[in-house]
């Protein structure tokens, strides 16, 4: 219930200069760190943490958000720039960002981005306002058995994030699930798939696979065609001072109204994914990338078009404000970084529990507002990232690949500062590499490897529930039958795409 | 030299068509089937078996590997296997090898030490042949890293200069 004392409360919190100036240094701190290849939004929000221990409360909201917000964003930027996504959620903004920049397109792509960010951004803002806890609600509905189906339905995309070649597609994604089962079972926790090697048991991580995947086998890729070239003695023509001073053209209002449709669908699916507890933005980025895929396929996304970057840039960062909405509703973080937000709300003496609204109304309406004005911070600030970092992108080859090449084997290190997983993200590098020659997409693999152990330990959670009944526990609600219809006619939609696809030849 | 790009290239005449891939891709998975074997049928608390699901995914590979035998799309060439040639793909391992080695000694050595070393020798190789501009290039380029990285409080290996270094 609404509450007018505590909102003029939540305005005197909100409206100071304190509160604006360490959002900007929250926003500021997250593109860069975003940026960076390994470094995700919790790994931001845990550096700054100690900083909000001495800040009241609302300053220290105001950075974490910030961070947050910063941070999903700015890992488009590298994921465009070098084909080297700075977070897992920006995973899917390679696939048309990267090509968008070596048509020397990537100013656009970069502002694409941060313009379907923010929107998405600000649009799930306001619906983790406006319906917060009834939304929570539903959420809460979901067990083992729906979070299952959802996965299952999630799975489907593959068909349409395969290209032309569908059993390369579904190669992949069995590599995919192959890979995500090694390390422990994710129910029992046994040991499996190590092969005696006993840092596997652990399983692998997902930072070193995608900047294996992604940056280390794009920058091996251009990197042997350089060495192809001076094998024929071609020189290499690149002007160093040519690359940092191309600026690039700029988004127009039109291309950005042209995407309106990717966006929807970005914040739709990013809204919906942030408010489950454990899907994460990773998740809604590609649901929302294989969405706009299959719902347009005369605008041929994935082979470097604009609507490509807004999809998955909406998809995640519209999961930012959802995120919070199970924290604040029920005190159950939703992703890594509300938990780190909820914990420096715990250390501000407001624990966040299921009468949050009713005990710190004013925190909540000053996080709203936080939520809100973060978009404006983040559109500035992005704008002045996005532009310098779009220049790196036009450095010449010899100069770019073994910049990427050094970036991802720090980032990789800096992830957990373990050396095996610059290891891991040196034999990914090389397996993706493969995977470009032998034209098999990367996509379905990231996919499949990232929902794999969410699949297998829902389903085996919900038989443990239904004590071994597998009718019961697939079937045993009206949400999950509605889940399995709403699957079928996915994978309906998908056979028909790719019959339609083979009639266009 | 046109005359050995060729002989060189039709020495991976058999990795060119899908059918040789895919049977490589079947005999891996086999013999990661194998390899699974002895713990494969160890039953859970949960009564499910420890690898059931990793079979499933050797299983889905294998049939998979099957349709790509008998598909439509079975005598495509692959646009980066027609140009595929040994001598630079040795290079791009060479790249993996030495960037691993790069890393090792960067713990020892320091990351301000070994990185513009390791930066300059790359930009070299790769085709930029002039050694002032690839050491410039590559001096830039670390201290703009390493500043980057201490700007948020992340410290790279310092190595032997601990001692000196402010942060």
């Amino acid at each position: 219930m609404f509450q007018p004392e505590a909102m003029l409360e939540a305005f005197r919190l909100f409206f100071t200069l304190e509160v604006f100036y360490w959002l900007a240094i929250g926003v500021t701190v997250g593109v860069g760190v975003g940026a960076i290849p390994g470094l995700s939004a919790s790994t931001a929000i845990a550096i700054m943490l100690p900083f909000t221990f001495t800040m009241p409360v609302a300053p220290a909201l105001g950075l974490l958000i910030g961070l947050y917000k910063g941070s999903v964003f700015g890992g488009s930027i590298s994921a465009i720039s070098f084909a080297t996504p700075g977070t897992s959620e920006a995973a899917a903004t390679v696939y048309d960002g990267y090509k968008l920049m070596k048509k020397g397109q990537g100013r656009k792509a970069v502002e694409m981005a941060l313009y379907a960010s923010v929107s998405a951004d600000a649009a799930s803002d306001l619906v983790t306002i406006c319906v917060a806890p009834p939304l929570a609600m539903v959420a809460l509905r979901f067990g083992p058995s729906e979070r299952f189906w959802l996965v299952v339905a999630a799975f489907t995309l593959i068909g349409t994030l395969s290209g032309r070649h569908l059993a390369k597609g579904l190669i992949s994604a069995s590599l995919g699930i192959f890979l995500a089962t090694i390390g422990s079972d994710p129910v029992s926790a046994v040991s499996r798939m190590t092969f005696g090697i006993w840092w596997l048991s652990g399983g692998i991580p997902f930072i070193p696979l995608m900047i294996g995947l992604f940056a280390m086998s794009t920058m091996l890729k251009e990197g042997i065609n350089l060495l192809r070239e001076s094998e024929i003695a071609e020189k290499v023509k690149a002007s160093i001072v040519d690359g940092l001073l191309k600026s690039g053209v700029g988004l127009t209002f039109k291309e950005y109204l042209r995407c309106w449709k990717e966006m929807l669908i970005g914040f739709s699916i990013g809204s919906f994914v942030g408010f489950l507890p454990g899907l994460g933005s990773t998740v809604g980025a590609f649901l929302s990338y294989g969405v706009a895929k299959q719902a347009s396929p005369e605008k041929k996304i994935g082979e470097g078009v604009l609507e490509g970057v807004a999809a998955a840039e909406a998809g995640n960062n519209a999961t930012v404000g959802p995120t919070l909405i199970p924290l604040l509703a029920f005190g159950i973080p939703g992703s890594v970084a509300a938990a780190m937000i909820g914990a420096a709300l715990m250390l501000q003496g407001a624990t966040p529990s299921p009468r949050m609204f009713k005990l710190y109304p004013e925190i909540v309406y000053a996080l709203f507002m936080i939520l809100l004005v973060g978009n404006v911070f983040n559109l500035g600030i992005g704008r002045i990232f996005g532009r310098f970092y779009a220049r790196l992108g036009l450095l010449p080859k010899p100069l770019l690949v073994p910049l990427v090449f050094m970036m991802a084997t720090i980032g990789s290190f800096a992830y957990r500062g373990n050396h095996y997983d610059v290891m891991l993200a040196l034999i990914f590098g090389l397996m993706g590499y493969g995977m470009i020659v032998l034209d098999i997409p990367t996509a379905p693999l990231v996919i499949s490897f990232l929902i794999t152990p969410m699949m297998e330990a829902n389903l085996r959670r919900a038989l443990i529930i239904s004590r071994g009944e597998w009718i019961q526990a697939l079937f045993g609600s009206p949400l999950s039958i509605g889940l399995v219809v709403a699957t079928a006619v996915l994978i309906f939609l998908s056979l028909r795409l790719k019959a339609s696809e083979r009639m266009r030849g | 030299m046109g005359f050995d790009k060729d002989k060189e290239q039709a020495k991976f005449k058999w990795l060119r068509c899908n059918q040789g891939f895919m049977l490589t891709l079947i005999l891996i998975t086999l013999l990661v089937y194998l390899e699974l074997s002895p713990w494969v049928h160890k039953e859970v608390r949960d009564g499910f078996t420890l690898g059931f699901f990793p079979v499933l995914a050797v299983v889905l590979l294998i049939i998979f590997s099957l349709i790509l035998l008998i598909d439509s799309h079975r005598k495509e060439i692959p646009g980066d296997v027609k140009t595929f040639t040994l001598k630079p793909f040795l290079g791009g391992v060479l790249m993996v090898i030495a960037t691993w080695f790069y890393f090792a000694v960067m713990r020892k050595v320091g990351f301000l030490i070994i990185t513009p070393v390791y930066l300059m020798f790359f930009i070299y190789l790769l085709g930029l042949k002039s050694w002032r501009t690839c050491a410039i290039s590559a001096l830039i380029m670390t201290v703009v890293v390493y500043g980057a990285f201490t700007a948020i409080g992340i410290r790279l290996p310092p190595g032997i200069l601990s001692g000196i270094l402010p942060f």
